[in-house]
């Protein structure tokens, strides 16, 4: 069984690196959402595997739940905030939000 | 197992072209995979709840809303990436890779587990007895999307005067 644990959060910390890779490398504001996204994959597999493993699935599975439902309004509110932020600046460009003023 | 790890593959697979892709609505059906392939590990893991969450939500709501958002914004110019990043990923991973393989097993015997909490009969006793809390928490927390969806879109009178 621990091997099974070992593989599911090996894969799941690459789907992290991935997305992290991407937040700290990527200038397309999108783009930095589709790396969030790949991030919270990550968790949630590392979530439902770890209580697979652990004999809690009921439970992990019902957290799993609370997370994609959160990750759903995140997702709604982020890109609302995108499309405003192209409708000021007419560009998607993260450095662009550097000219900011507070 | 062999079936696990190929649907792991997948997932990280897809995940990468993701990110790597240039398209950003290839890009977007890229994600919806990974998706589709995170659900069906929860149907194995034997999480078909999540999984039909995973699938429905995840694969399909989220992506007709990234769809959309990318409707919404295009342009001609682009975003310019950095193609050296594109370029030097590969390298990275495979070095992320190898210490993933050196680290983790000796990091899950180190780490110690919680102990695990008796679990209720079915998943329904679990989701609306034992974690009710977290049910309140998620209606709380489509109410704020919705206020702050509403909010970003709400007509100001600079955009009244522009539409008259």
């Amino acid at each position: 069984m621990s091997n099974l644990w070992f593989l599911y959060l090996f894969f799941s910390a690459l789907l992290i690196f991935i997305g992290l890779y991407c937040l700290l490398t990527m200038r397309n504001l999108i783009r930095l959402f589709i790396a969030v996204e790949i991030i919270s994959k990550g968790v949630s597999l590392a979530i439902v595997a770890t209580g697979a493993v652990k004999n809690s699935v009921l439970l992990a599975q019902s957290l799993a739940i609370t997370y994609i439902v959160v990750e759903v309004s995140l997702v709604a509110t982020a890109l609302a905030l995108i499309i405003n932020i192209y409708k000021k600046n007419k560009s998607l460009d993260v450095r662009l939000l550097s000219k900011l003023k507070g | 197992m062999v079936i696990q790890i190929v649907l792991l593959c997948g997932l990280v697979l897809f995940s990468g072209l993701a990110i790597l892709l240039r398209d950003l609505i290839k890009a977007a059906l890229s994600l919806a995979v990974a998706s589709l392939f995170l659900g069906l590990i929860f149907f194995r893991l034997g999480a078909p709840y999540a999984g039909v969450f995973e699938i429905s939500v995840v694969a399909g709501l989220i992506t007709v809303l990234f769809a959309l958002t990318i409707a919404l914004t295009k342009k001609e110019d682009e975003v310019q990436e950095n193609r050296l990043v594109k370029i030097i990923f590969p390298l990275f991973f495979i070095l992320f890779l190898i210490i993933d393989g050196l680290v983790m097993k000796s990091l899950l015997t180190k780490v110690p587990a919680l102990p695990a909490t008796p679990e209720g009969e079915s998943f329904g006793l679990v989701l609306w007895k034992q974690r009710t809390f977290d049910l309140v928490a998620q209606i709380g927390v489509i109410f704020a999307g919705v206020l702050a969806v509403l909010a970003l879109f709400r007509k100001t009178g600079k955009d009244e005067d522009k539409d008259e």
